[in-house]
């Protein structure tokens, strides 16, 4: 069964891999490079929501010190790799600061506020972007030139691809060991885990730490793909964007994530060219909502995680069946 | 001295306002358990439909009930489709909540257009007294009276009537409460509406105060309040006025003495609170 599951991947990046060489279209290609870094961003979502159980209102702002990061150092500085992975040293540091500290004055209390905090902070770094201007630009943003080797979009396509690819593995490896099996115990049980002896606070520091660290890379990707960043990056917009994608995909499932991560955008492309046809569909995010307010309601596990419960039915009852012919 | 007296009754109003919409989460949380980050678009929807009663009917008292009554419906719409459905699962509540603000305020710009909507006070209202050198605005002196005035009355339901002291059992411990044979879900109901009532009246008369409304001031004004709750402490009804005036009042001094740094202190405000005392100024629950 897992080895069924691990072809099906291979096949799936394999497939990636070769399609910009044999079917050529630039959108879909820039479509597909954005789907693959909001798949790492979702993913990193999914460590705290499917993984530890905490929800986060402000996922955003991690995003938004990323791609900031890699703006300003190819702007202020030169576009060159030694700058480059400056940056990226630069966005691990900020986004594990920032993470670790609302981490460890909130996590110690109830869930509502993290959610609340992180809603509150992410304002905080908006308001930030917008009234620093000497770096930021404030609301206009700014332009920016990036390095030779990632200005090819094939090139920046497969780029994002081995990242999406590399993170995922990391993630699936580290949500199965035991670090990783501890952080669904809280999720499960959290006053029995802590009873087992186990420090809760520590474990979901630790969790925030490795989800925020993750979409600050995603950001960092993402201002690295439009090579140009404003303050849009800190909206509650891109939350919110996490928020679907994992929930429609699958929360607890890395691959649930990746999945939403390619719904959503298509969607989003979809419904932005059929605003030419009604103009309600300009207001595509009520859609998005009502389809997020019933899927919470009706739907929690969402796409992988009802196909998994579908598939572990199926095998209860047919050893069920087979134990019955047994005791006949 | 004009300057500090103008802030401060600037600060009190905005105050006030952060306070209308911070009571009704507080409330809410504090009997239910339920985070509602629905909030701020219920506050939203007051706003513009307050707004717009005044422009169709052209009496502002009639503006204010019909935002009142937007609140209330939309609080028990809320209450009964969103809320009861997911109850009991935090991290479900918390969510669903988040979508229908999402919705909300989405739903407000299809209704009114995206764009921002000016508003202005009665005639009644409008203008200002001047005392000595001092120039005081009627509106914010209107907005710091209604809100004492619903503090008042809110504050003497909760101590002095029968249904207020259910409310405050249920604060406490609401199964035992529901043992003794009260229908809780029907005051669970009720606490709610009259905390979407209270956002909407303080959406309505924000629109007048600030000049113009639009549909993201919901979300803005939403963390503000969350800022309050967090201070004054969750479940706490005093505690919810006064972070609120603590709020607006700083954050009015701030702004014309720093004003780059208005909203960081409110955070700081809140940092330093989390630390030290994380139930809050006056918070019975951690």
């Amino acid at each position: 069964m897992n080895n069924r599951m691990n072809i099906l991947y291979v096949i799936t990046a394999v497939f990636l891999l070769v399609l910009p060489f044999v079917y050529e279209s630039r959108t879909l290609l820039i479509l597909l490079t954005q789907v693959f870094i909001f798949a790492i961003f979702a993913m990193s979502y999914d460590i705290l929501l499917g993984y530890t159980g905490i929800v986060s209102f402000g996922h955003a702002m991690f995003f938004g010190i990323g791609a900031y990061t890699i703006g300003v150092f190819m702007k202020q500085f030169e576009p060159t790799i030694p700058y480059f992975l400056l940056a990226v040293l630069v966005t691990i540091v900020l986004t594990a600061i920032v993470s670790f500290v609302l981490g460890l004055l909130t996590l110690r209390l109830k869930s509502h506020f993290y959610a609340m905090l992180t809603l509150a902070f992410s304002g905080l770094f908006l308001v930030l972007a917008e009234k620093w201007r000497t770096v930021t630009y404030g609301n206009d943003g700014f332009t920016f030139r990036i390095p030779d080797l990632f200005k090819d979009r094939t090139d920046f396509y497969l780029i994002c691809l081995v990242t999406m690819i590399v993170v995922f593995a990391i993630l699936r490896r580290f949500t199965s060991s035991p670090l990783g099996r501890v952080l669904q115990a809280i999720r499960e049980n959290e006053q029995r885990t802590e009873s087992l002896g186990y420090s809760i606070l520590h474990y979901k520091v630790i969790a925030s730490v490795i989800s925020g660290v993750m979409a600050g890379l995603a950001g960092l990707l993402y201002s690295m793909s439009l090579r140009f960043v404003n303050t849009s990056v800190f909206t509650m917009d891109i939350t919110l964007d996490a928020l679907l994608m994992t929930i429609i995909g699958g929360v607890g499932t890395l691959v649930g994530a990746i999945i939403g991560a390619g719904l959503i955008e298509f969607a989003h492309h979809w419904l932005t060219e059929l605003a030419k046809v009604h103009w309600i569909f300009e207001r595509w995010i009520i859609f998005f909502g009502i389809i997020y307010i019933l899927a919470v309601m009706f739907f929690p596990m969402g796409i992988v995680g009802t196909l998994k419960k579908i598939k572990l039915n199926r095998t209860k009852k047919e050893e069920k069946k087979a134990e019955e012919k047994i005791a006949s | 001295m004009d300057v500090l007296i103008n802030l401060s009754l600037n600060g009190l109003a905005t105050g006030m306002l952060i306070f209308l919409l911070a009571a009704g989460l507080t409330l809410i949380f504090g009997l239910m358990d339920v985070l509602n980050f629905a909030h701020g678009g219920l506050f939203a929807w007051g706003a513009y439909s307050g707004t717009w009663i005044y422009a169709t009917t052209g009496s502002f008292l009639i503006a204010i009930a019909g935002a009142i009554l937007t609140g209330l419906i939309l609080g028990l719409l809320t209450e009964r489709w969103i809320i009861k459905p997911v109850y009991g699962n935090h991290v479900q509540q918390i969510l669903i909540t988040l979508g229908l603000m999402l919705v909300l305020s989405e739903l407000l710009k299809v209704v009114w257009g995206p764009n921002q909507i000016s508003a202005s006070p009665p005639s009644y209202l409008a203008g200002s007294w001047e005392l000595g050198n001092v120039i005081i605005i009627k509106y914010r002196v209107f907005i710091i009276a209604v809100g004492i005035l619903v503090f008042g009355l809110v504050q003497y339901i909760l101590k002095n009537t029968k249904i207020g002291l259910i409310v405050r059992a249920g604060v406490m411990d609401k199964e035992m409460v529901q043992a003794l044979g009260i229908n809780i879900q029907k005051v669970f109901m009720l606490v709610f509406m009259i905390g979407a009532g209270m956002a909407a009246l303080g959406g309505a008369m924000l629109g007048p105060y600030s000049g113009v409304i639009y549909a993201e001031m919901g979300l803005e004004f939403a963390i503000l309040a969350f800022i309050v709750v967090v201070i004054g402490g969750m479940g706490s009804f005093p505690g919810s006025i006064l972070a609120a005036i603590l709020v607006g009042v700083s954050g009015s001094f701030m702004a014309y003495y720093v004003p780059s740094l208005s909203l960081a202190v409110n955070m700081l405000l809140m940092a330093v609170v989390l630390i030290f005392r994380p139930q809050g100024l006056f918070g019975l629950k951690g």
